[in-house]
C-alpha cells in the first residue's frame, strides 16, 4: 500500500522520518535540486496513503558513451516501513529508467563494506561487487569496523543493453582501487 | 602599462578569491587600484572580495559605481555578477545584463543571462519578453518554451490579478499549440503542454495529447507525465477507462502502486452513477472489484499488502456510499491482515484508519488482538506484540483511561521492553533496537497519566525509561524527540537541547524541526545572564533561509537550461514556502526577544529589527513545521502525544506571531526615528524581500497594528495576553510624544549631524516644532503599573502553589520582557536637552516613578527565583525523584544509581534554569536604563 510517485521539491519538508538516522545524510538544498533539475525522472518517492513519506531513491545517468550508466545516489526507507519490499520497488524504478529512458549499460551504487544488510539486499536484486574503493568514506575516519568501514564496494547490475555482461566481473571484491580513481 | 601586464597582475586576485584568501585579494586590489584608480575590472573584483569578507556596505558602493558604467567586458561582468548574487541584489543583476544585452544585441550569452537574471528575481513578465526576443534573434525552440513557461508561471504567481490568470494561460496555450508540431517533443515539454491544458480545464485536449504515440510513450516511462495523466483522467470524468487501465497494470504487469488500486476504486464508485436507481449497478461493480482484489490478495499472500488494504478501503467506501455489505466483512479483513502481516512495522499505521467497527465487531477484534502472546521470543513475535499493544491502545475507551489502569499498561510495556532487549544485543551500536517501540509506547502512557492527574512523577518515570532506551538505541530519533518534549514540560531546557542536538538536525530540517526546541525559547533562555545557547540555536537554524535565497533560484535557472519544465513551478513554490516560512519568523521573534535581554539596545538595533519585523508583518506565511514526525499512540478521540506535551497546551502559530509582531513593531517604532510610512532601502543589503501575496498587507500599517482578533489572541497564554495589553497601553500613552519628537521629512533618512537646523530660526529643534506644540502630558494608564504588580502577585502564587517550573519561568521571563520593552519605549526621554526644550519634565517624572516600581517588582521575582532554585538540585529533590520511580527499579537494569543519576541531571538542569533566569533578571534590573 504505497504510492509510487515522482520525488518533489516539497518532499524536503517531510522527509524527516526517513532522514533522521545516521545512514541517511541530509544535504544542502543544492544537492537535491541538482538532481531534480537534471534527472527528475531518476528520482522517486514512496508515500503512505495517509501522506507520510516512506522512502525515496535519487539517481542520475552519467558516464562516457562507452560506459553510460545509471547511478543510485541515495536510497533510504524509513525504519517503520521496512520489510515491505520498498527498496526493491524503488530500485526497480531506477533500473527501468536507466534501461528504458537513458539506455544505460548498467546501474551502479556504492555501499560501505561493513553494511552487510544492504550488500545482501543488492546481491538479491542482481548486483555484484565490481571493485572495492579504498577510503571512499574516509572523511568519517576508521570506525570499529576498521578498513571495511571507510572502504566502499562499487556494485553493478548489467542492463539489457549489456547483453554479454561486460560491465560486471566475478572477482570484483579482489579488485581494489583508490577513491581518486572513481570520482 | 600594457593590458597584458595588467592581466598578469590581476590573475593572483582570482587565485586568492578561488582559494578563499579574501584579505590577500583585497590587498592586491587596493595596490593595483592605486596605480589604476579608474579600472572597472579591479573595482568589480574588489567588490567581490569585499562581499566575501562580509564588508557589504563598501561592496555595494563599488558595485553601484561599476554598474553605472554599463559594462560589457566578460571579466567585469562575471566579477560583478558574483558579487551581486552574494549580496542578494537580483534587481541590479537584471540591470547589469539587460544593459549589456542592449549594447550588444547579437550576444546571445548576454541575452540568456538577462533572461536568467529576471528568472532569479521572479520577473516572469520581463523574462517572457526576453525569451521572445531571444527567439526572434537567435531562433531556438528552447527560447519558445522558456517564454511559454514564464507565461505559465506568471499566471500561477499569487501576485497576478485573478482576471489576468486566464488571459495568460490562454496566451501560453496559443503559443504552445502554434509551435507544437514543429518542435521535438520530450517528456518535460509534454508535461508543460498538458499542465496548461489542465489549468484551462481543456481535459479533452489533454487526453488527446497524452493519447498520441509520443504521449503514451512518455507516460509509460515518466512518472511526472503519468501522474498528470491520472489527474486529467479523473478531472475529465474518465474514471471507468482509467479503472480498466489500472486493472490491466495490476493483473498483467503486477503493478502494486496504490494509485492503481485507487483508480479502480474511483471507477467503482463513479459519482455520476451513485444515484439510488443505479444502486444495483453499483453493488455489482463493488462485487466485481472485490473479486479482483481478492484474487490479487490471494496471489500476493504476505509478499504484498496492497490488495488486502484495497479490500478494506472498498468496504470503507461501501459504507460511505451505503452499499449493502456484511458487517463482518471488514472485521474479517482486519483479522486476516493481522494474521498474515501483523509482524510488519507498518501494520498499526495501515490498519488504524479502518478500525471503525460496530460494538460487536469491535469486541471480536479486541478479543483477537488480546490473544497475541507478549513473549518476545523472536523479532517477528516482538513486532507482532508491539503492533498488538498499539492496536489495543488505539481502541481504548475513555472509561479505560484511569491512572491506575494506565499504570498497569505502562508497567507491562516496560517489563516487556526489558524482556525483549536481548533480541537486539548483537546488533551494532548504530542500529535501532527492535524493542524501542515498547519504551516509546510506555513513555506515551506515562505522559497520558500526567495529563490525567498532573503528577510530575509520571514524567519522571517516562524520562528514566526513555533515557535508558536512548543509551541502548542512540540513533532513535523518536526517543530523543519524546525526551525533548518531556524535558521541556519538566522545566529542564538544557537536557532538551542536548537531546535535540544529538539528532544532528541540519539544512532544511531546521525549518521543519526547530519548533521542537525554539518554540517559546524565551521561556527557557539564559541569554540575560550570558548563556547564549538558545540565541546561537536561533541563528544556526536560520541559515537555511539564506541558503534558500542564494541557491534555489540558481536551480530554477538550471531547470530552464536543462529544459526540465516539470520541476520549475515546484521549485518556485518551494522557494516561496521556505522564504515565507512561519517557523522562520517565529524564530526571528524569539531571537529579537532574546537579543534585547543581553545586548545593549542601540538605535541601530532598533531600526534594523523594526525594518525586518515590518517586512515579516506583510508576509503571508506557510507552516512547514513537521507536526507528524513524532508518532502518536494515544487512543482515538484523545489528544495526541504532541498536543499533550505542548507547553500551556498552545503551540505558537500565525496568530501568536502576529500579536508578537504587533508588540515589537509598536515598541520599536516608538523608539525609532524612522518614519513608519517610509521604507529605508539604504539599510538593506540585498533586494527588498519579494512581497508575498497577503491581501491584508494593503491596509495601512497603523490600522493593522491597532486590531487583533480573538483567534490570534487564543494562541497566547493569559500572561502573554497581559503583556500585549500592557504594551498597547504603554505605546498609546507614549506615542504622541514619540511622534512629536521624531525627526521629520528628510531628516528621517539622514539624521541631523548637529541637531540644529540652519534654515528655520523659529524651530527650537531643527524639525519645525515648537515647544508649545508638545502633546499634553497625561497621567500614565494604571494598567502599566498594575501589569508589574499583577505579574509579581501571580509569580508568588505560582511559587506557593508549586506550579510547574515552566509556568513559573513563563511569568518571570514575561515580566523581564515587559521591563525591557518599557526601557526601549522610554529611551528617547533620557536626553535631558530634549526634555528641557519641550518641557517634558513631568512626563519624565512619571516614567521614573513607573520604572522604579517596575524594577522593584521584577527584581523581587528574580531574587525569589534564585532563592527557590536553591531548593532544586538538592538531595531531597533527588530522593523524591528516586522514590517516584521506585516501581521501575524492580527491573535489574534500572538500578538505584542509574535512577539517581537521571534525577541528578534533571534537578540540576531545573536548578540551573531557575537560577540563570533569576540572575539574568537581576542583571537586567541593574543595567542602567
Amino acid at each position: 500500500m504505497s504510492i509510487i510517485r515522482p520525488f518533489r521539491a516539497d518532499d524536503l519538508f517531510r522527509f524527516n522520518n526517513i532522514n533522521l538516522n545516521i545512514w541517511t545524510e541530509t544535504y544542502g538544498l543544492g544537492f537535491y535540486f541538482n538532481y531534480l533539475s537534471r534527472w527528475p525522472d531518476m528520482c522517486c518517492a514512496a508515500q503512505h496513503p495517509n501522506g507520510r513519506l516512506m522512502g525515496y531513491v535519487l539517481g542520475k545517468a552519467e558516464g562516457s558513451p562507452h560506459d553510460f550508466h545509471g547511478h543510485v545516489t541515495a536510497l533510504s526507507v524509513a525504519p517503520e516501513y521496512r520489510r515491505l519490499s520498498l527498496a526493491r520497488i524503488l530500485m526497480n524504478f531506477l533500473e527501468t529508467a536507466s534501461d528504458d529512458v537513458y539506455g544505460g549499460l548498467f546501474v551502479d551504487l556504492y555501499v560501505r563494506c561493513t553494511n552487510s544488510i544492504a550488500i545482501d539486499l543488492y546481491e538479491g536484486l542482481g548486483y555484484s561487487v565490481y571493485r572495492r574503493v579504498r577510503e571512499y568514506y574516509g572523511s568519517l575516519g576508521l570506525g570499529p569496523g576498521g578498513k571495511d568501514e571507510e572502504d566502499a564496494f562499487d556494485m553493478r547490475k548489467p542492463m539489457s543493453k549489456d547483453m554479454y555482461r561486460r560491465s560486471v566481473r566475478p572477482n570484483g571484491r579482489d579488485v581494489i582501487v583508490s577513491a581518486h580513481d572513481v570520482s | 602599462m600594457s593590458s597584458l601586464t595588467l592581466e598578469r597582475q590581476i590573475r593572483p586576485i582570482y587565485d586568492a578569491l578561488d582559494s578563499g584568501s579574501h584579505k590577500s585579494a583585497l590587498v592586491t586590489c587596493n595596490k593595483l587600484l592605486k596605480k589604476h584608480p579608474k579600472n572597472d575590472h579591479l573595482k568589480a573584483l574588489k567588490a567581490l572580495a569585499l562581499t566575501r569578507a562580509q564588508k557589504f556596505e563598501e561592496a555595494i558602493v563599488l558595485c553601484e559605481e561599476v554598474l553605472a558604467t554599463k559594462p560589457t567586458d566578460d571579466g567585469i561582468i562575471n566579477a560583478l555578477m558574483h558579487a551581486l548574487r552574494h549580496l542578494g541584489r537580483f534587481a541590479d543583476l537584471v540591470k547589469l545584463f539587460e544593459d549589456a544585452f542592449k549594447q550588444q544585441p547579437d550576444n546571445d550569452e548576454f541575452g540568456r543571462q538577462a533572461f536568467f537574471a529576471n528568472v532569479r528575481a521572479g520577473n516572469w513578465k520581463a523574462a517572457q519578453l526576453l525569451a521572445n526576443k531571444l527567439n526572434k534573434q537567435f531562433r531556438n525552440d528552447r527560447y519558445v518554451f522558456w517564454g511559454i513557461t514564464c507565461t505559465f508561471l506568471q499566471a500561477n504567481d499569487p501576485l497576478t490579478a485573478p482576471e489576468m490568470r486566464d488571459i495568460l494561460l490562454k496566451l501560453a496555450h496559443r503559443l504552445i499549440t502554434a509551435c507544437w508540431k514543429q518542435v521535438e517533443v520530450h517528456p518535460d515539454r509534454l508535461y508543460l503542454h498538458t499542465s496548461i491544458l489542465q489549468q484551462l480545464g481543456l481535459y479533452e485536449d489533454a487526453r488527446e495529447l497524452l493519447g498520441t504515440e509520443s504521449g503514451r510513450f512518455f507516460c509509460a516511462r515518466n512518472l511526472s507525465c503519468d501522474h498528470l495523466r491520472r489527474e486529467i483522467m479523473k478531472a475529465g470524468g474518465w474514471q471507468m477507462e482509467e479503472g480498466g487501465i489500472a486493472e490491466q497494470r495490476i493483473v498483467e504487469k503486477r503493478d502494486r502502486n496504490w494509485l492503481e488500486f485507487v483508480s479502480i476504486l474511483d471507477a467503482t464508485f463513479l459519482p455520476s452513477t451513485l444515484h439510488q436507481s443505479n444502486l444495483p449497478d453499483l453493488a455489482q461493480r463493488v462485487a466485481k472489484t472485490r473479486d479482483l482484489f481478492l484474487k490479487v490478495s490471494e496471489q500476493d499472500g504476505s509478499h504484498d499488502r496492497t490488495a488486502q488494504l484495497a479490500l478494506m478501503e472498498l468496504e470503507k467506501l461501501s459504507v460511505v456510499h451505503e452499499v449493502p455489505s456484511e458487517p463482518s466483512r471488514l472485521l474479517n479483513l482486519l483479522k486476516h491482515y493481522f494474521e498474515v502481516l501483523g509482524d510488519k512495522a507498518a501494520c498499526y499505521e495501515d490498519l488504524r484508519s479502518y478500525i471503525d467497527l460496530g460494538s460487536e465487531e469491535l469486541h471480536d477484534w479486541i478479543t483477537l488482538i488480546e490473544k497475541t502472546t507478549h513473549t518476545p521470543s523472536s523479532g517477528i513475535a516482538l513486532r507482532r506484540s508491539i503492533n498488538a499493544h498499539k492496536l489495543l491502545r488505539y481502541v481504548l475507551s475513555a472509561t479505560q483511561l484511569t491512572v491506575d489502569q494506565e499504570g498497569i499498561r505502562a508497567t507491562d510495556l516496560v517489563r516487556e521492553y526489558f524482556e525483549a532487549l536481548p533480541l537486539g544485543k548483537d546488533l551494532p551500536k548504530l542500529e535501532l533496537q527492535p524493542a524501542d517501540d515498547l519504551a516509546i509506547l510506555a513513555a506515551q502512557v506515562y505522559v497520558n497519566m500526567f495529563v490525567l492527574d498532573n503528577a510530575m512523577a509520571h514524567l519522571h518515570n517516562a524520562v528514566v525509561i526513555l533515557e535508558y532506551a536512548s543509551k541502548k538505541s542512540p540513533q532513535s530519533y523518536q526517543i530523543h524527540l519524546e525526551l525533548v518534549r518531556i524535558y521541556r514540560l519538566l522545566g529542564a531546557p538544557q537536557l532538551a537541547l542536548d537531546h535535540y542536538r544529538l539528532l544532528n538536525v541540519k539544512q532544511v530540517q531546521n525549518d521543519t524541526m526547530s519548533y521542537f526546541i525554539l518554540s517559546r525559547a524565551t521561556n527557557f533562555s539564559l541569554a540575560a545572564s550570558g548563556d547564549l545557547a538558545y540565541v546561537s540555536e536561533c541563528l544556526e537554524s536560520s541559515h537555511i533561509y539564506f541558503s534558500n535565497s542564494q541557491e534555489t533560484s540558481e536551480f530554477i535557472v538550471k531547470s530552464f537550461n536543462m529544459e526540465k519544465y516539470s520541476q520549475i513551478h515546484e521549485l518556485v513554490v518551494f522557494e516561496e514556502r521556505l522564504d515565507n516560512s512561519l517557523q522562520r519568523d517565529l524564530v526571528k521573534i524569539e531571537h529579537v526577544r532574546l537579543r534585547i535581554s543581553h545586548e545593549p539596545v542601540s538605535s541601530e538595533l532598533v531600526d534594523m529589527e523594526l525594518i525586518e519585523l515590518k517586512f515579516i508583518f506583510d508576509r503571508l506565511h506557510h507552516d512547514n513545521r513537521d507536526l507528524e514526525v513524532l508518532p502518536n499512540y494515544q487512543p482515538r478521540g484523545q489528544p495526541s502525544f504532541l498536543s499533550q506535551t505542548t507547553l500551556f497546551g498552545k503551540e505558537p502559530a500565525g496568530g501568536w506571531l502576529s500579536i508578537f509582531l504587533k508588540i515589537y513593531i509598536k515598541v520599536l517604532s516608538g523608539a525609532s526615528d524612522l518614519d513608519l510610512s517610509v521604507e529605508d532601502d539604504k539599510l538593506l543589503v540585498g533586494d527588498r524581500p519579494r512581497q508575498s501575496y497577503n491581501p491584508d498587507a494593503k491596509k495601512p500599517l497603523m490600522e493593522r497594528l491597532a486590531v487583533q482578533s480573538a483567534d490570534e489572541l487564543s494562541e497566547l497564554t493569559e500572561d502573554e495576553v497581559a503583556l500585549f495589553h500592557y504594551v498597547t497601553d504603554l505605546t498609546n500613552w507614549l506615542d504622541p510624544f514619540h511622534n512629536f519628537l521624531r525627526p521629520r521629512g528628510e531628516a528621517t533618512k539622514l539624521p541631523p549631524k548637529n541637531g540644529h537646523s540652519s534654515h528655520d530660526g523659529a524651530s527650537a529643534d531643527g524639525h519645525g516644532r515648537k515647544p508649545d506644540d508638545a502633546p499634553h502630558i497625561s497621567e500614565p494608564p494604571d494598567s502599566i503599573l498594575s501589569y508589574f504588580k499583577n505579574a509579581y502577585a501571580k509569580f508568588t502564587r505560582a511559587v506557593t502553589a508549586s506550579r510547574p517550573i515552566y509556568e513559573i519561568l513563563h511569568i518571570a521571563t514575561l515580566a523581564q520582557e515587559a521591563l525591557l520593552l518599557f526601557s526601549i519605549c522610554t529611551k528617547r526621554f533620557k536626553d535631558a536637552s530634549i526634555v528641557r526644550i519641550h518641557k517634558l519634565g513631568m512626563l519624565v517624572q512619571h516614567i521614573k516613578t513607573l520604572r522604579a516600581s517596575a524594577i522593584d517588582a521584577v527584581r523581587d521575582i528574580g531574587t525569589q527565583l534564585i532563592k527557590i532554585s536553591e531548593l532544586e538540585g538538592t538531595s531531597d529533590k533527588r530522593k523524591q525523584f528516586v522514590e517516584n520511580c521506585i516501581a521501575l527499579q524492580t527491573h535489574a537494569e534500572i538500578t538505584h544509581e542509574y535512577v539517581l543519576d537521571v534525577g541528578k541531571k534533571l534537578t540540576e538542569s531545573q536548578r540551573k534554569v531557575m537560577e540563570g533566569v533569576g540572575r539574568g533578571i537581576e542583571r537586567v534590573c541593574k543595567t542602567p536604563m
